[in-house]
């Protein structure tokens, strides 16, 4: 979840999510001069707002897949890309309504965020210095009192 | 993101963590936590206040703000966080010698030695005015040649700092000549530390002297003064002469501990210079700015403390001052009788204020010569809160010293060692193996297992290498000497690694300085360096790296051993 209020636009969880996700050496001092560039899968952009992916009830980008790439998690509910299986159609890029889904022309990939759901908790939520990302249930967070 | 695993190695540091944690007092570990993670944009140098169309970052994973809005890009941004910390470090060292010269104009202070002090004086102002030809001769002539070829050679304030800055408000200059300006900037610090080592012996004299230290030199029946941090060297000398007048005990936390005929026990080092407070044996503080943490004042109210500033913006007479402050430790001591005092026995002899002239050099250089002694150290830098507080500093030394590396170290780095004994001449068997152990018995009196050079504003160290170079008849960058900055955390220790590297003496120096964002500026640290000076900065970026690991590395590179953890190895010629 974002909390518009609270983001202040400083970058860090693009940062320390292109490190700790995308990277290979997972090192922020290596990982910057790693090609092809790593991909973060959230993005601050134009306003302070964080956007990454909303993982939809109804995600338009699990019914353009044309061969089951992007998949849900049936355990979490989590919508995530096969990468080996992904053919680089970029259906999903087209459809998504938030813009969260990158193309990775030199990978040939579709590149999102899985809301980092191998690892527990999502980094970009844990170095958010103001708290703006959480982790939060839906109905909880829209009871929540700003 | 590294929580802390062990906060301190120092014992009697540690015994006031749980009652911190206890009374809810939060230290500069738990605010260190708070922080993580620190911003990886200006740890590797990839950010940029410097206009008001900023702040800018160099994205590293984006396309789109790769760039800065003036156009400054990733290399340009990190050298210029490297520029901005020397040029902040150069800066806090003229502050220091200023003070001191003013104070000697003034003549608030009777120098020893009239004619030398007037000399130095005049040396020094006009290395502010313009370099200082007289200064240059000190310095052997093949390293002027290549400052004179890199066009490092400082030439005044105006031209050095001013002119250095304004690389970081626009211009074309790229990395390398970025560089080489934070190389100027540092030069002058160097300078302008060597002449105020000189002003300080002529002042005051010089000689080592024993000295108790650690939080166990704290009274339990006496007024005490605590003096932080750096100021004017005859304020102090005014504070000590005052207080032994009334019996009132004055010591320091990260100040000059020896001013002859005053001695100011080092309490403690830099990380773990709140605990003293938490003993309830301080009555009063004079803090100057440089090393003093802001959170000293709220822990000095929960302590009742006195709090006496030094540097405002209005100056008072250093004898009446003195005094006034004396006067106000007494009182404190007066209403603070009810305050437990809970004094930890800890309490070591150091040895402190060694020089060059204390040593015998050409003993030093023969055995470099001679290969028994594989090199030596030096151990500088400050408490820095990432790494286990002394941890590094202490593993680096009983490494070296095992393995025949001569180690000296200098400042608040002397403090810390001195706690665990490696300044005490009693425990010099203890700490060294049989080559070193030998060595400091012939090279000098009484040597103890490393050897204190004095503060780093004071020069030992420079006056030092140059004299291992001309006894040994070759230049630096050709001796086995490297420098350690094990735990650094001021600038002006970035500003020493920086004029260390300039004299020809390889320099490891952990943290990482913010340049690890630009592949660029880490390659001139080490090929343009190597190239000019002959010495690399060695700029590690392995955070994970235990103490004991790093002591490994920088033994395989004393004993020319390859090690793929080492990277590049500083010495071009280290196959033979």
């Amino acid at each position: 979840m974002v909390d518009k209020e609270k983001c202040t636009g400083c970058h860090q969880c693009e940062l320390w999510c292109g490190t700790e996700i995308a990277s290979i050496s997972k090192e922020l001092s290596q990982a910057i001069n790693e090609t092809p560039q790593p991909v973060p899968r959230v993005y601050v952009e134009g306003k302070p707002f964080a956007l990454q992916c909303r993982h939809c009830e109804e995600a338009p980008c699990l019914d353009a897949c044309p061969n089951g790439t992007m998949r849900r998690d049936p355990e979490t509910g989590l919508i995530y890309v096969n990468e080996p299986t992904c053919i680089a159609c970029w259906m999903c890029v087209m459809v998504c309504p938030f813009g969260i889904i990158s193309p990775s022309s030199s990978l040939k990939v579709a590149i999102k965020c899985d809301r980092c759901r191998n690892m527990g908790y999502p980094i970009c939520a844990e170095v958010c210095p103001t708290g703006a990302l959480s982790l939060a249930e839906r109905k909880d967070y829209r009871k929540k009192k700003f | 993101m590294e929580f802390i695993q062990k906060k301190t190695a120092d014992n009697a540091a540690e015994h006031f963590l749980p009652k911190a944690a206890d009374r809810g007092t939060k230290l500069a570990w738990d605010r260190f936590e708070g922080q993580l993670p620190e911003c990886g944009f200006c740890e590797s140098g990839l950010s940029c206040r410097d206009c008001l169309q900023g702040p800018c970052i160099s994205n590293p994973f984006r396309d789109a703000n790769k760039l800065g809005v003036c156009g400054k890009d990733k290399d340009i941004l990190a050298v210029q966080s490297l520029l901005r910390l020397v040029l902040k470090g150069t800066m806090a060292t003229l502050d220091q010698v200023d003070d001191f010269v003013e104070g000697v104009v003034a003549k608030k202070a009777k120098p020893r030695d009239k004619t030398a002090a007037a000399r130095i004086i005049a040396e020094i102002e006009a290395l502010q005015k313009s370099g200082a030809a007289s200064a240059k001769k000190s310095f052997p002539k093949a390293l002027l040649a290549a400052w004179e070829e890199a066009g490092v050679v400082p030439q005044g304030v105006a031209r050095d700092l001013f002119k250095a800055s304004q690389k970081t408000e626009g211009g074309v200059a790229g990395v390398e000549e970025t560089l080489l300006w934070a190389f100027k900037a540092a030069l002058l610090g160097a300078f302008a530390r060597k002449l105020q080592g000189s002003l300080k012996k002529a002042v005051f004299g010089a000689a080592p002297a024993e000295i108790e230290l650690d939080m166990g030199v704290l009274k339990k029946k006496s007024a005490t003064i605590l003096l932080y941090g750096r100021f004017s060297p005859i304020l102090k000398t005014k504070i000590a002469e005052a207080a032994a007048k009334k019996k009132v005990a004055v010591m320091g936390v990260c100040t000059d501990p020896l001013l002859w005929p005053h001695v100011f026990a080092p309490v403690t080092s830099y990380g773990s210079q709140e605990l003293p407070l938490m003993t309830g044996a301080v009555d009063l503080i004079v803090v100057g700015d440089q090393f003093v943490n802001p959170s000293l004042a709220a822990i000095a109210a929960e302590y009742s403390v006195a709090v006496v500033q030094t540097e405002t913006l209005k100056e008072q007479n250093p004898d009446a001052f003195a005094k006034a402050i004396v006067e106000r430790a007494i009182n404190a001591y007066g209403f603070r009788r009810s305050i437990v005092r809970d004094i930890p026995d800890a309490r070591t002899t150091a040895l402190m204020g060694l020089s060059a002239g204390d040593l015998n050099m050409k003993k030093i250089a023969a055995a470099l010569a001679a290969g028994r002694l594989k090199g030596v150290a030096i151990l500088a830098g400050t408490n820095n809160v990432k790494f286990t507080q002394d941890l590094p500093f202490v593993t680096l030394a009983q490494e070296f010293l095992k393995n025949g590396i001569m180690c000296l170290s200098e400042g608040d780095a002397s403090v810390s060692l001195a706690k665990y004994g490696f300044l005490d001449p009693k425990q010099r068997e203890k700490h060294c193996g049989r080559v070193v152990a030998e060595l400091l018995g012939a090279a000098g009196k009484n040597l103890p297992a490393v050897i204190d050079l004095g503060l780093a504003e004071n020069g030992g160290v420079i006056e030092f290498l140059l004299a291992l170079a001309a006894a040994s008849g070759k230049s630096l960058k050709e001796l086995p000497v490297l420098a350690c900055f094990a735990e650094a955390n001021r600038s002006a220790e970035a500003g020493e690694a920086l004029s260390l590297v300039a004299m020809g003496v390889s320099t490891y120096f952990w943290p990482c300085l913010p340049v690890t964002g630009s592949p660029k500026t880490m390659e001139a640290l080490s090929k343009l360096c190597n190239s000019i000076f002959g010495a690399k900065l060695i700029v590690h970026t392995d955070k994970k790296m235990e103490p004991l690991a790093k002591a490994g590395m920088i033994l395989k590179v004393f004993n020319r051993v390859a090690d793929p953890a080492a990277g590049d190895h500083p010495w071009t010629d280290w196959k033979k």
